[in-house]
């Protein structure tokens, strides 16, 4: 079942203003996001004070941990719990019922919340910025398609946390679903390491999945670590993750569904 | 009174106990959600495992510190706060608790409070996390070269790092008792905060931090103090500031909690 645009608009705005009234959590994901990135700062401060490692110096480390920050503020502070709740407590039933399509509409509220930790990403990448002064784009070109990787960062971590939150109608519980995703997305993206320095064959099983889109794709672009050509490259595989997730999800569904269970049976 | 006070002691243990195996039957009803929550908890730290050793294919040491003494410091974080989702996971629902009213019934019972709450739940993820800890402790160990001989102080110092931890996460969630909300974030930040910062070698960081991690928020006493003194980064005088720190934490555990038992009111009101 298909729906228009409007209603789209209205489950992201709704969704939007839902996070927006629990304001802690602005600041839950600033003092979080912001604490992550200077004890990363710390750490590769002190690595780099002789010299740059893996094509890393610590002026193109700043500006990575940074964006970094950006991806991590925006992907894990999504409402991804209140998607899995719907299927956890039967709500799905009644979501079925509605003449909307429940994929999209899932998608339209989770991105709205997204949209929501804008405010954090805004200070605390101003904060950073004053802190520690990172270099700006390698030219306007990078800076503008770093932009449009940074806005692919939406339907992709949409595709990813959707299909693992599909896992709860055969599980009772979420939290260990997320943690799985959140520890694979945290080390495969590069965040937690650039994806330089890990060994060729990591590297390729980083590189085969669509978690290097979050971090290493955003960075590479900024950094001028690849060309124009390499950065419609990559890009085009962010691009091409979001649509097979986006597909691939659909089929899971179909088949997922007929495993839901109400409470009362 | 001896007999008395030795009769309670053993009545709150009969009690935490009987909890406990209750909530281990609980699971035992869910092995999908067991084997998802053990798997996720032993991931996040076999990530954490990987990450150390691509860090250390790259350079020799960070801050002095080299790969096998890192792998001790994340491995004895890594049990500990393990531990405290076996151990006492339930306080992380206080806030909840306290929201909803749900104190009211467990004041009236015969145990302490705060043993009631802590045993409402277990982490599973606390199985793994747990077992790659210990990996990781024991792997250090043994690759850092430290002999059996010092095998009475890591003992001393994984017994201190669990009672520290299991007793600041009550503290923090304690705070909701004052601050209402159904989330535990001041723990949850301060979790956080430990397994970013309290990973690495203390002296990467500015003087203030190491004074509150030492001196304010032992969260030093957890891990790095008892590392540190096993592998010769700090003088054998500082482990005897451990099962210190371990008192004080359980102290403040027991003197914040009782606090918020009195300013509770119950629901709506």
């Amino acid at each position: 079942m298909t729906h228009g645009f409007a209603v789209d608009r209205a489950f992201a705005t709704v969704a939007f203003k839902r996070r927006l009234a629990y304001k802690t959590q602005w600041v839950l994901g600033l003092v979080l996001g912001g604490g992550a990135m200077l004890v990363s700062m710390a750490l590769w401060h002190d690595l780099l004070a002789d010299g740059a490692l893996s094509g890393y110096d610590w002026s193109a480390m700043r500006a990575y941990i940074i964006i970094g920050f950006v991806t991590a503020t925006v992907v894990f502070g999504a409402a991804d719990w209140q998607i899995a709740d719907r299927i956890l407590d039967g709500h799905i039933a009644i979501d079925l019922t509605k003449p909307v399509d429940f994929q999209r509409a899932r998608a339209a509220e989770y991105v709205g919340s997204m949209i929501s930790t804008v405010p954090t990403v805004i200070v605390g990448v101003t904060g950073a910025w004053l802190l520690f002064d990172p270099p700006g784009p390698a030219t306007a070109t990078a800076g503008a398609l770093t932009a449009v990787s940074f806005a692919l960062v939406f339907p992709l971590a949409f595709g990813i946390t959707y299909l693992t939150v599909l896992v709860c109608f055969w599980t009772k519980r979420y939290l260990g679903i997320m943690w799985l995703r959140e520890a694979l997305l945290g080390f495969l993206s590069g965040m937690m390491i650039p994806l330089a320095f890990m060994p060729s064959w990591l590297q390729a099983i980083a590189w085969a999945s669509p978690f290097p889109h979050f971090t290493a794709t955003p960075a590479a672009i900024y950094l001028g670590h690849v060309d124009t050509a390499g950065a419609l490259g990559l890009l085009a595989a962010e691009a091409a993750w979001a649509v097979g997730l986006w597909f691939g999800a659909r089929l899971v569904f179909r088949h997922a569904v007929k495993k839901v269970t109400v409470h009362g049976g | 009174m001896v007999r008395d006070k030795s009769l309670t002691a053993r009545h709150v243990g009969g009690v935490y106990w009987r909890a406990l195996v209750a909530q281990i039957r609980a699971i035992t009803e869910y092995p999908a959600d067991f084997w998802v929550m053990a798997s996720a908890g032993a991931m996040w730290n076999v990530l954490q495992f990987a990450f150390i050793t691509v860090l250390f294919a790259a350079v020799p040491d960070v801050a002095g510190w080299r790969y096998h003494e890192m792998l001790m410091l994340s491995g004895l974080f890594t049990v500990a706060s393990g531990s405290t989702a076996l151990l006492v996971d339930g306080v992380w629902s206080t806030g909840q608790m306290v929201l909803k009213g749900e104190i009211d019934y467990r004041m009236t019972r015969p145990a302490p409070v705060v043993v009631q709450v802590a045993t409402t739940h277990i982490g599973m993820q606390g199985f793994g996390e747990s077992g790659i800890g210990l990996l990781m402790f024991a792997y250090g160990w043994i690759g850092a070269g430290l002999s059996l001989a010092a095998l009475p102080i890591g003992l001393l110092g994984l017994v201190c790092a669990i009672v520290i931890e299991c007793a600041l996460i009550t503290v923090f969630c304690a705070v909701n008792f004052w601050i209402k909300g159904p989330m535990s974030n001041f723990a949850f930040v301060l979790v956080d905060l430990q397994s970013n910062a309290m990973v690495l070698p203390l002296g990467l960081f500015p003087i203030g931090v190491r004074i509150v991690t030492l001196f304010v928020i032992p969260v030093a006493f957890v891990n790095f103090v008892p590392v540190a003194v096993l592998t010769g980064h700090l003088s054998a005088w500082w482990l005897v500031g451990t099962p210190l720190a371990a008192l004080a934490a359980v102290l403040a555990a027991v003197g914040v909690f009782r606090l918020g038992l009195r300013s509770y009111d119950s629901a709506g009101h």
